[in-house]
C-alpha cells in the first residue's frame, strides 16, 4: 500500500514536470523604445532568453508556481517582476530603466580639463601631456595648449583668463607646491620642476574650482601622482643637455624609486644662439626618492622627496646705460610630499598629507648681492562620506606656514604667515542627469589678521546621452604676492568667477564651448611707493575646444581657441588697462600621429597669439601699443627601437621651425629714447635625447 | 512487513536522491554544452551575446561553478571582438572582466581563468593604447600567472601569440616574433586533453589559422 502511494506520488511529480509553459513578450525602455539583447532570466532556473532586435523574447520552462523574472542589459538597470506559472502560457510586457551608468552620468566640469589614464571625463592621457611637441615634457607648457591659458615665454607660470602667473597654483596630491618652477633668468620662462611622468592624472581648472583648493585667484593645476610601478626597471635618459638615471624597485606591496640627473646647457648654448650672454650656462643637478606602499586593499601611502641645485650667471644688455647687467643665481630647492589615503569602510574615505618646500636663491644683480629664501610647510586632512548612489560630502582642513627672508646688500627683511583653513563641500546628485556642488571655504591669515569666507557652487545638467551644460560660480581669495607682503601686511585679494559651459563628450571625441566673466577686487596696487588693496579688474571671454581621435586611425589632434577681454588696474598701473600678459586671441593646434612602418610617433604643435600690449612711455595712453602677433610651429619625433635588446626611444624636439621672429614686449629706457626687445631665449631650439628602459618586457612604455 | 516497507522506502529515497543529485549534474553539464554549441556556431556579436546571456543564467543558479562565468566572460569578449563600435566593445569587455574575476573568485589558481583574463585585459588596452598602458602590464602579469600555474595550457601561447601578431613591430610585436609562439601553441594543442567535456577546450583552429598567416 505504502509502496503504491510512493510510486504514484513519483509518477504524479513526473507528469506535472512534463507540462511546458511558454513565456514570451516584449521589452521596452521607459521612453518606449524596443530594447535588444536584454537577458531575461527565470530566477533560480537556467531558463530564459535574450530579446531580439524587435525587443521580443520567448522561452519555455518546466517550472511551476510563484517565480521571479529578472531582466538586465548593458546601459540599463536590473529589474524584476513576479509571476505565477501554472499551465497557461504567459505573455509579458516588460519595461527596463536606463541605468545610472558612470560613463553617462553628469559631472562637475565647468572650468576644468581633466587628464589622466583612468579618470572619468579625462580629455588627455598622461602620455598626451608628456609628448606634446614644443612642450618638452613640461606640464606647464603642455597646459598652454588648452583653452584658457596664454602662451608665455618670458615669464614662468600659467596665465589663465586674464590672471597673472601668481594666480595659478599647483597642487601635488592635494598639497600646494610653493616653488613649482626652476630657477629663473630675467625675462625668460623656466620649466616646471615636476616631471609629467610622476603623475597619472592632471586636472587643469581655468576657474570655478572646488572649495578644497584655496590661495588661487584664477586657476589651479591639480596633479595626482602615480601608484606603485608594476615592475622593477631601470631608466636611462641621455639628452643633448644632460643625463638622468632612475631605478624602480618593485616589492610585493611597496616600491622604491631613486632618481638622479645632471643637466648642463653649455654645449647646447654653444650651438643654439641665446639672447643673453651667459657667463655660466645653467647647470642643474638633482635627485629624488619615492616610496609607495599599499597599506591595505584600498589604502596607499606615498612619499616623495626631491633636491635640486642650479647655478647660472649672465650678462644682459641694459637699456638705460647702453651697457651690460650682470646677473647670477644659485638656487637650491627641497621638496617633500607625503600622503596617505584609505577607505575606512564603504562610506568613508580619509586623506591625510604633509608637505614641505624650501627654495633658496642667492647671487648678484649688477654689483648688488641678493638672496631670497622661501619656506612652506603644509598639513592637510580630508574626510569624504559617500552617500546615495553617487553623492558625497567632503570636509577637512589645512594649515600653511609660509616664510620669506630676503636680503639685499646685507639688509634683511622677513615675513611669516600662518594660514589656517577649513572647507566643506558636497556633490549632490539629484539623479544621473542633475548634479549640484555646494562648497564653502574659510581661511584665516595670522599675518594679515583677516578672515575670508569663499562660497563655491557648480551645477551640471545632462542634456543628451553625451551632452552636458554646466554652470559655476565661486569666490576666490589669495594672499598678495610675497614681494608685496614682505613690505606690508595687506589684505586678501579676491575674484569672482561666473562660468557657463556646453560640452559633448564621447570617448574619442570632445567638443566644448565655455564662456566666463570674472570680477577682480582688492588687488594689490602701488601708488607713489604706497601699497594698498585698491586695485580691481575684470576678464571676460569664451573658449572653444575640439579633440578627435576617431576620424583617422593612428591620428589624434586637438584645437583650442581662446578669446579674452580683460582690463586691470593693479601693481603700478596708473589706470585700467589690458596687462601685457594678455593676448586677445590665442589658438593652438596639436597633432599626433603614429607611423607604424617608421616606428615613429610624430607630434606637431602650432600656436598663434594676437599681439600683446606693452608700455610705451612716449604714448600718453598706458599700455596702448601692441606687439605683432606670435606664431610658433614645433615638431617632435619619437622613434621606438631597441638598443641592446632594451626598449629605447630616440627623441627629437624642434621649436619654432620656420623661425618666426617673436616679440614678447619692449623695455624702454627711462627717457623713452631707447628700447630693448624682449624675445624668446633663442629663435629656434632643439633637443635630442635617448631614453632606455631596462627590465620592461611589455611593449609599450 | 513494516520493516520491509521502511527499508524499501529508504532504498527508494536513497536511489531517487542519488539520481536527483546526478540529474542536477547532468542538467548543468547539458546546459554548459548547449552554451558551448551556441558559442561554436556564433557568427555575429548578437550570437555571442546570446551565448553569454545563456551562461549568465547558469551562473546565477550554479554559484559555485567557475565554468559558467568563465564562458559568459568569453562570450562577452567575443561579442566585443565582432563589433566595430569602440564604446560598445569597451563596455562588453568591462563586463567580461567582471565575469572572469567572478570565475577567479570561485576557482583559485586556475591557469585557464588567468589566460582569459590576460586576453581581456589586452583587448581593453587595445581600445586606446596611449592612455591604457596599465592594462598592458596587467595583461602580461595575468598571462605570466597562467603560465606559472600550467605551462602546458595551449591557450596561453595562443593569446600571447595573437597579441604579438597584432602588436606593431615597433612595440616588440609582428608576425616574425609571433610565429614561434603560435607554433608552440599548435604543438601544445595537439597533446592537450581537457579535464572533462565542459572545461575550456577552445582555440586550436584559431592558432592554426594564425600560424598560416605568419608565413
Amino acid at each position: 500500500m505504502k509502496i503504491f502511494i510512493l510510486t504514484s506520488l513519483f509518477l504524479f511529480t513526473l507528469s506535472i514536470g512534463y507540462t511546458q509553459v511558454k513565456i514570451s513578450g516584449t521589452i521596452t525602455s521607459t521612453r518606449g523604445n524596443l530594447i535588444a539583447n536584454v537577458n531575461i532570466i527565470l530566477k533560480d532556473s537556467y531558463d530564459g532568453a535574450t530579446s531580439d532586435s524587435k525587443g521580443q523574447f520567448e522561452f519555455t520552462t518546466l517550472e511551476k508556481g510563484p517565480h521571479t523574472i529578472e531582466f538586465s542589459a548593458l546601459n540599463f538597470g536590473k529589474d524584476s517582476v513576479k509571476v505565477n506559472i501554472d499551465s497557461k502560457n504567459l505573455i509579458l510586457a516588460l519595461i527596463i530603466k536606463e541605468e545610472i551608468n558612470t560613463l553617462h552620468t553628469v559631472n562637475i566640469s565647468a572650468g576644468s580639463f581633466i587628464t589622466g589614464d583612468k579618470q572619468k571625463g579625462a580629455v588627455l592621457s598622461s602620455l598626451d601631456i608628456a609628448t606634446i611637441a614644443g612642450a618638452r615634457a613640461d606640464v606647464f607648457a603642455a597646459m598652454q595648449t588648452l583653452p584658457g591659458a596664454q602662451t608665455s615665454f618670458s615669464e614662468s607660470g600659467l596665465f589663465v583668463r586674464g590672471g597673472a602667473a601668481s594666480e595659478t597654483k599647483t597642487y601635488f596630491d592635494g598639497m600646494l607646491v610653493k616653488s613649482a618652477f626652476n630657477a629663473t633668468v630675467p625675462d625668460q620662462a623656466s620649466r616646471g620642476r615636476l616631471s609629467p611622468f610622476l603623475f597619472k592624472g592632471t586636472s587643469f581648472s581655468a576657474g570655478g574650482y572646488s572649495a578644497q583648493y584655496g590661495q588661487a585667484l584664477s586657476s589651479t593645476l591639480i596633479l595626482e601622482s602615480t601608484d606603485l610601478p608594476e615592475k622593477t626597471t631601470t631608466g636611462i635618459s641621455l639628452l643633448t643637455v644632460g643625463a638622468g638615471l632612475d631605478q624602480n624597485i618593485r616589492l610585493k606591496n611597496s616600491a622604491i624609486t631613486v632618481g638622479a640627473y645632471y643637466y648642463n646647457l653649455k654645449p647646447a648654448y654653444s650651438v643654439i644662439k641665446q639672447q643673453n650672454q651667459y657667463i655660466k650656462a645653467p647647470e642643474l643637478i638633482g635627485g629624488n626618492i619615492q616610496y609607495k606602499a599599499k597599506t591595505s586593499e584600498t589604502g596607499i601611502f606615498k612619499f616623495y622627496a626631491s633636491y635640486a641645485k642650479t647655478n647660472l650667471s649672465l650678462n644682459s644688455t641694459d637699456v638705460n646705460f647702453d651697457s651690460v647687467n650682470y646677473f647670477s643665481n644659485n638656487n637650491t630647492n627641497t621638496y617633500i610630499n607625503t600622503s596617505y589615503k584609505e577607505y575606512l569602510n564603504r562610506n568613508w574615505k580619509i586623506e591625510a598629507g604633509a608637505a614641505y618646500n624650501k627654495d633658496s636663491n642667492a647671487g648678484m644683480m649688477a654689483v648688488n648681492s641678493y638672496s631670497r629664501e622661501d619656506d612652506m610647510a603644509e598639513g592637510r586632512l580630508t574626510l569624504t562620506n559617500y552617500f546615495g548612489k553617487l553623492s558625497n560630502l567632503k570636509f577637512g582642513g589645512e594649515m600653511f606656514n609660509t616664510k620669506r627672508l630676503e636680503s639685499y646688500n646685507g639688509l634683511q627683511r622677513y615675513y611669516n604667515d600662518q594660514l589656517s583653513s577649513a572647507f566643506a563641500e558636497t556633490d549632490l546628485y539629484l539623479n544621473a542627469n542633475v548634479v549640484a556642488r555646494l562648497g564653502l571655504r574659510a581661511e584665516y591669515s595670522s599675518y594679515l589678521h583677516q578672515y575670508n569666507l569663499a562660497p563655491r557652487t557648480s551645477l551640471g545638467l545632462k542634456t543628451g546621452l553625451n551632452a552636458q551644460v554646466s554652470f559655476a560660480y565661486g569666490r576666490f581669495y589669495q594672499n598678495p604676492e610675497d614681494e608685496y607682503l614682505i613690505i606690508k601686511a595687506l589684505e586678501f585679494e579676491q575674484a569672482e568667477h561666473y562660468i557657463l559651459k556646453y560640452e559633448i563628450n564621447t570617448p574619442f571625441r570632445n567638443f566644448r564651448i565655455e564662456g566666463y566673466y570674472k570680477n577682480y577686487g582688492k588687488l594689490t596696487k602701488t601708488t607713489n611707493g604706497n601699497l594698498d588693496n585698491s586695485g580691481s579688474g575684470y576678464a571676460k571671454g569664451f573658449e572653444l575646444f575640439w579633440k578627435d581621435k576617431k576620424t583617422i586611425s593612428n591620428i589624434e589632434y586637438w584645437f583650442s581657441y581662446s578669446f579674452l577681454d580683460t582690463k586691470r588696474n593693479f601693481r603700478d598701473f596708473p589706470a585700467l588697462a589690458t596687462p601685457s600678459f594678455a593676448a586677445k586671441h590665442t589658438a593652438t593646434m596639436v597633432y599626433k600621429q603614429f607611423i607604424s612602418i617608421l616606428n615613429t610617433q610624430v607630434n606637431a604643435t602650432y600656436t598663434f597669439a594676437s599681439g600683446r600690449p606693452y608700455v610705451n612711455p612716449n604714448n600718453l595712453i598706458y599700455l596702448a601699443d601692441k606687439t605683432k602677433s606670435y606664431n610658433n610651429l614645433s615638431l617632435s619625433l619619437s622613434y621606438l627601437t631597441h638598443v641592446c635588446k632594451q626598449f629605447t626611444v630616440l627623441y627629437l624636439n624642434a621649436s619654432n621651425i620656420p623661425g618666426f621672429n617673436n616679440v614678447y614686449g619692449y623695455q624702454y629706457s627711462k627717457d623713452g629714447q631707447n628700447r630693448k626687445t624682449i624675445m624668446p631665449a633663442s629663435k629656434r631650439d632643439f633637443l635630442i635625447g635617448m631614453l632606455i628602459t631596462i627590465g620592461d618586457n611589455t611593449f609599450v612604455r | 512487513m513494516n520493516n520491509l516497507t521502511k527499508s524499501i522506502a529508504l532504498l527508494l529515497l536513497l536511489v531517487s536522491s542519488n539520481t536527483f543529485a546526478q540529474s542536477i549534474n547532468i542538467k548543468f553539464q547539458d546546459a554548459i554544452k548547449k552554451g558551448l554549441s551556441l558559442q561554436a556556431n556564433a557568427k555575429t556579436s548578437t550570437d555571442f551575446l546570446k551565448s553569454a546571456n545563456h551562461f549568465e543564467r547558469i551562473a546565477q543558479v550554479e554559484t559555485k561553478e567557475w565554468t559558467a562565468p568563465y564562458y559568459a566572460a568569453f562570450g562577452n569578449l567575443m561579442a566585443g571582438l565582432t563589433l566595430d563600435d569602440k564604446t560598445l566593445k569597451d563596455q562588453y569587455w568591462d563586463k567580461a572582466l567582471q565575469e572572469v574575476e567572478q570565475a577567479e573568485s570561485l576557482s583559485a589558481d586556475n591557469s585557464e581563468i588567468y589566460a582569459l583574463k590576460g586576453y581581456i585585459q589586452f583587448m581593453k588596452m587595445s581600445i586606446d593604447p596611449q592612455s591604457r598602458m596599465s592594462f598592458m602590464s596587467a595583461s602580461s602579469s595575468s598571462l605570466a600567472k597562467a603560465k606559472a600555474l600550467n605551462p602546458e595550457n595551449p591557450r596561453i601561447y595562443l593569446i600571447i601569440g595573437q597579441d604579438t601578431f597584432y602588436t606593431p613591430e615597433a612595440f616588440g610585436g609582428g608576425k616574425r616574433k609571433a610565429k614561434p609562439i603560435l607554433e608552440t601553441a599548435v604543438a601544445k594543442f595537439a597533446i592537450f586533453k581537457a579535464a572533462n567535456v565542459i572545461e575550456p577546450n577552445w582555440g586550436e583552429e584559431q592558432a592554426k589559422i594564425l600560424v598560416e598567416k605568419c608565413n
